[in-house]
């Protein structure tokens, strides 16, 4: 076990009790560079948490060893850093073209099957009673698999988050994600979702009027948006809206008229499969007058305005402030960022260089005052835990959506609020619930990309076991009835199924089945940790120095005196003994409880 | 995703119970439950009156909501998703309800129903955001970060009293934050426990008390607080709760509040909302509309009967918001886009029902053709504050003075 004493010092060192938690204050909103004599451990682990997801005190120590500038450059240029070898995301065969107009609800879908004998690539009879059951069989199935293969992608990304060796990369489009946040809820198709993160990571650390472009003529967002309805004649404020209130400018700086206008500039745009695609006939090629000027502009005119003005750079550059380092920068300081920012000209990288470097980013007020997303809790502790895979149990989506931050469905266009909102009492409770499952697989875990269990759940399983028995269509998707009766039953569990041309609940039930057929599953591998040997091997021989090694390797600031003994002397009892070597055979469960109990304090939210 | 696990765990619980191995009963801690309920019960005497608030995030469409039929200009400005007469919930020569609102229209002829006209503010705002965090905080433009209904309860009781506002849903309205309360915010009661062995509970419920002036710190020691000492309560009052009510497709939380009124915790203030800017329809929205309308009336009506199963009438008044209406005119794609004044509803049997306000008339819209609002929303949460709990306090909690409605008796 070579470097033993090295790893215990690390613990040591990064949270020494009683040692001042921070430098001298006075570096808030000071943006000149940390200087050399001020790096140390503790500072890198800080970096490594914000630039990516944390790591081992064995890469913290590896970002240690450099300077302050090489370390952000490490991270935010790759200098120095492996390439990825991490594969493209792995796309199970669902998809057929005819899935490519899917209509915008069920009834959409059915009726223009009834209308036209075709929908959806299912063609019934061309006249007379028409068998409308396989659409609406087919809707649900695209609905379902176009929802598990979104799960997929999102483990994909959860992966890289947790396996590359570029983790700013992640970093950047998980930011890009939640300011520009689109959903497949209604986007409802994997493809352009796994489209558009793929242009986050690719132009995360690029140019913003790149991305902004690039976003704009996203089929996904074009979709999400409903841009196809913005047409001449009849503009559609909804993405012109969102692009200046939520992507560029924030609330308050431009016109209700100046919405308008650049809604007509935005006529005409739209999607063809997976391409961006312009209807010369739907755009509206006159003159607007978009703040203060005037021309035929194009959306991407429309951009380039909004790009020169000021308060852009300082949204921009704000938000990308409260994301990696504080979420209150004060308007001296918000103002020097937006000037970085178009000093830089919307580069990002360089001006998160200059971020991550500065004083500001290591000042008191900076260090350990972010609560971690839920995303960045998950891929953290596995970082931390050394697990190189993320694993299927517990299941990542099921954890995420939990906690509050279901990547690709953001619970609006305005992303997740973030900060203080992560944490409720309830959300706080289900963290160490996390926990725990991370330490004690549960053995009562279903995998919810085989087994159906949203809201829906409860219906498909009756409806299949009914089927199943035998039963007629209709029976077997008659509503379960309520202890009540009839006088307690709502309205809305009364009047389903009005329709008697095909049967809404067993097309879910069908389109389940079929969706299940077709996507690929997620492999349900459970991490497996060896805390005796994290904690012997970096030196640690008794309760207290296992306590302090956790407590290190996991923690932003420093336990409580009165804590730390009180776990130190939990572990302790549980062992039978405080000498750890002594107890290295049948150690492992008392150091998973007592891990436990350290993910479950409200420091261990703190990144 | 969450009824599953729920339903997974009721499952395992059940499963461990017939075999005598109870693992839950040890956790909790039942000295508090009672101590609060009786607690409760001694301030019964005196005014212990129960708001509910219901949000309907993303903007509900009023007109199609109560729809003016009696006024053809409504027909002129929605010709195609304009609801026909004969397909509405009348309510009289004028107006009728979205004929999925049939919960609304029996709480109507039991009197229950009480409709506020007009509502909205100056200068308003078309952004979810902005508009929802003025209805939140009811201080429009002024970057206040405590809510309304947070500074109601620190009115209510100006030292921190647990498990006095609670918040029903994933994540903290803005409405709710307090200076004094740490609120009990919570969405799945199941789940809504800390999961631990025998052994690690006492550590598992201490709270650390340090935070060496970080402010984030000490804002997550106070949320450990509150769920430490909420947590086995919510989660009692949810197993002991059994009704034979049907809340229909979404329940939007009102069963849970049923469940902590039923327990006798000792909240007077329950928070809930719709998800997700549900309301948001600015395309093919009729249907879309006609259901969430639904889910709104059938949980409401069965909410107010669970109470009166409870013998909690009395004290239990629903009052249901949106952050803005919807344009007048319709849209190019069967929806309709951002807009302004809307109804506001309060529902109980301490309500009086009828119509308030004005109706914003349809004849004078704004450039943009949009309603002018005819009462500051503010004036159906001084009817709240003052009418409902009685407090006298509404000028202190809106910080202005806004004229009460005679909605209750």
């Amino acid at each position: 076990m070579k470097g033993v004493l090295g790893l215990a010092l690390i613990g040591a060192l990064l949270l020494a009790p009683g040692q001042p938690v921070m430098a001298a204050s006075g570096w808030a909103g000071d943006l000149t560079p940390l200087p050399q004599a001020e790096w140390n451990v503790r500072r890198a682990a800080h970096l490594l948490e914000r630039a990516g997801f944390g790591g081992t005190p064995e890469q913290v120590a590896e970002l240690a060893a450099l300077s302050p500038r090489e370390a952000v450059r490490r991270l935010v240029y790759f200098e120095g850093a492996p390439a990825s070898t991490l594969a493209p995301f792995d796309q199970s065969d669902i998809f057929d073209a005819a899935l490519d107009a899917f209509p915008p609800s069920r009834p959409a879908t059915t009726d223009l099957a009834k209308a036209k004998g075709e929908a959806i690539g299912v063609k019934v009879k061309p006249a007379g009673n028409r068998p409308i059951q396989p659409v609406a069989n087919k809707f649900f199935y695209w609905l379902r698999a176009s929802r598990l293969e979104t799960h997929r992608i999102n483990y994909w990304w959860a992966n890289r988050m947790l396996a590359s060796p570029r983790p700013f990369e992640e970093k950047m489009a998980l930011f890009w994600h939640g300011h520009f946040a689109t959903t497949e809820e209604k986007v409802r198709d994997y493809r352009k979702m796994l489209a558009q993160l793929e242009l986050f990571q690719r132009e995360g650390r690029g140019n913003f009027r790149t991305l902004l472009v690039g976003v704009a003529q996203d089929p996904a967002m074009l979709a999400f948006l409903d841009a196809g309805i913005n047409v001449k004649g009849a503009p559609n404020e909804n993405f012109a809206r969102e692009i200046m209130e939520l992507f560029s400018m924030g609330v308050g700086n431009y016109s209700e008229q100046d919405i308008r206008e650049a809604a007509r500039a935005f006529t005409g745009w739209n999607f063809q499969g997976l391409a961006f695609h312009v209807d010369a006939d739907r755009h509206d090629d006159a003159e607007k007058t978009v703040l203060g000027r005037s021309g035929r502009f194009d959306g991407v005119d429309v951009i380039d305005i909004i790009l020169q003005q000021p308060v852009t750079a300082e949204y921009i550059a704000g938000k990308l402030y409260a994301f990696f380092v504080r979420s209150d920068p004060d308007p001296g300081l918000k103002k020097k960022l937006g000037d970085l920012l178009r000093a830089n000209r919307y580069e990002i990288a360089p001006f998160m260089e200059a971020v991550l470097l500065s004083k500001d980013f290591h000042a008191p007020e900076s260090v350990a005052t972010h609560i971690k997303s839920p995303v960045e809790l998950i891929v953290s502790t596995y970082r931390k835990l050394g697990v190189k895979e993320m694993p299927g149990v517990p299941d990542f989506n099921e954890v995420s959506s939990a906690l509050g931050q279901r990547l690709l469905y953001p619970p609006t266009v305005a992303g997740w609020a973030g900060g203080r909102s992560w944490v409720t009492p309830g959300l706080l409770i289900l963290r160490g619930n996390f926990a725990l499952d991370v330490v004690f697989p549960d053995i009562s875990f279903l995998p919810e990309d085989r087994y159906p269990s949203y809201s829906t759940g409860n219906e498909i399983r009756a409806v299949h076991e009914r089927i199943r028995a035998g039963l007629d269509m209709t029976s077997a998707t008659r509503p379960v009835d309520k202890d009540g009766g009839m006088d307690m039953m709502a309205a809305s569990s009364r009047n389903v199924d009005r329709d008697e041309d095909f049967n809404t609940r067993f097309a879910s039930y069908r389109g389940w089945q079929m969706a299940i057929e077709r996507v690929k599953p997620i492999p349900r591998t459970i991490a497996r940790l060896d805390l005796t040997r994290m904690v012997i091997g970096a030196g640690c021989k008794t309760a207290l120095d296992a306590v302090r090694h956790f407590e290190g390797r996991f923690l932003s600031v420093p336990l409580d005196d009165k804590s730390r003994n009180a776990i130190a002397e939990f572990l302790g009892k549980e062992l039978g003994t405080s000498d750890l070597l002594a107890a290295e055979t049948y150690a492992e469960d008392a150091l998973r409880l007592t891990l436990h109990l350290i993910m479950s304090r409200p420091e261990y939210q703190l990144g | 995703m969450s009824e599953n696990n729920a339903t997974r765990r009721r499952l395992m619980q059940g499963a461990l119970a017939t075999i005598g191995l109870n693992g839950i009963a040890p956790l909790l801690a039942p000295g508090i439950f009672s101590g609060i309920a009786r607690a409760a019960a001694a301030s019964a005497a005196a005014n212990d009156r129960i708001l509910v608030v219901l949000e309907m995030s993303g903007g509900n469409d009023g007109l199609n909501t109560v729809v003016p039929y009696g006024d053809d200009a409504y027909y002129r400005l929605r010709p195609a998703i304009g609801i026909r007469e004969k397909q509405l919930r009348k309510l009289d020569a004028m107006h009728g309800l979205n004929p999925g609102m049939s919960g609304f229209e029996r709480l109507w002829k039991d009197g229950q129903l009480a409709i506020v006209h007009g509502c909205g503010y100056d200068n308003p705002s078309f952004s979810h955001f902005t508009s929802m965090a003025y209805w939140h905080t009811a201080t429009p433009n002024s970057g206040a970060d405590t809510g309304w209904f947070g500074r109601l309860a620190d009115r209510m009781s100006p030292q921190p009293k647990p498990n006095f506002l609670i918040n029903v849903d994933a994540a903290q309205s803005l409405a709710v934050t307090s200076r004094v309360h740490t609120p009990v915010v919570f969405d799945d009661p199941e789940k809504f426990m800390r999961e631990g062995l025998q052994q690690q509970r006492a550590l598992l419920d201490q709270v650390p008390d340090a935070a060496n002036g970080n402010a984030s710190r000490a804002f997550l020691n106070d949320v450990a607080r509150s769920a430490r000492d909420a947590s086995s309560l919510v989660r009692q009052a949810w197993h002991a709760y059994k009704s034979p009510v049907d809340y229909g497709i979404n329940p939007l939380g009102l069963n849970k509040v049923a469940a902590c009124i039923a327990a006798s915790l000792p909240t007077r203030l329950y928070y809930t909302a719709y998800r997700n800017n549900a309301f948001d329809t600015h395309v093919q929205q009729v249907d879309l509309h006609q259901r969430l309308l639904t889910y709104t009336a059938d949980a409401v009506l069965a909410f107010l009967r669970d109470m009166e199963r409870l013998g909690q009438a009395d004290r239990v008044a629903v009052l249901a918001f949106s952050e803005f209406g919807r344009r007048a005119k319709e849209n190019a794609s069967l929806g309709t886009d951002h807009g302004t004044a809307n109804v506001m509803f309060f529902a109980g049997k301490g309500v009086r029902g009828g119509h308030y306000g004005e109706r914003s008339s349809l004849a004078a819209l704004d450039a943009g053709d949009n309603l002018v609002h005819t009462a500051d929303f503010r004036r159906s949460y001084a009817t709240a504050i003052d009418g409902w709990l009685r407090l006298g306090a509404s000028q202190d909690v809106l910080r202005g003075r806004f004229q009460p409605f005679d909605i209750f008796a």
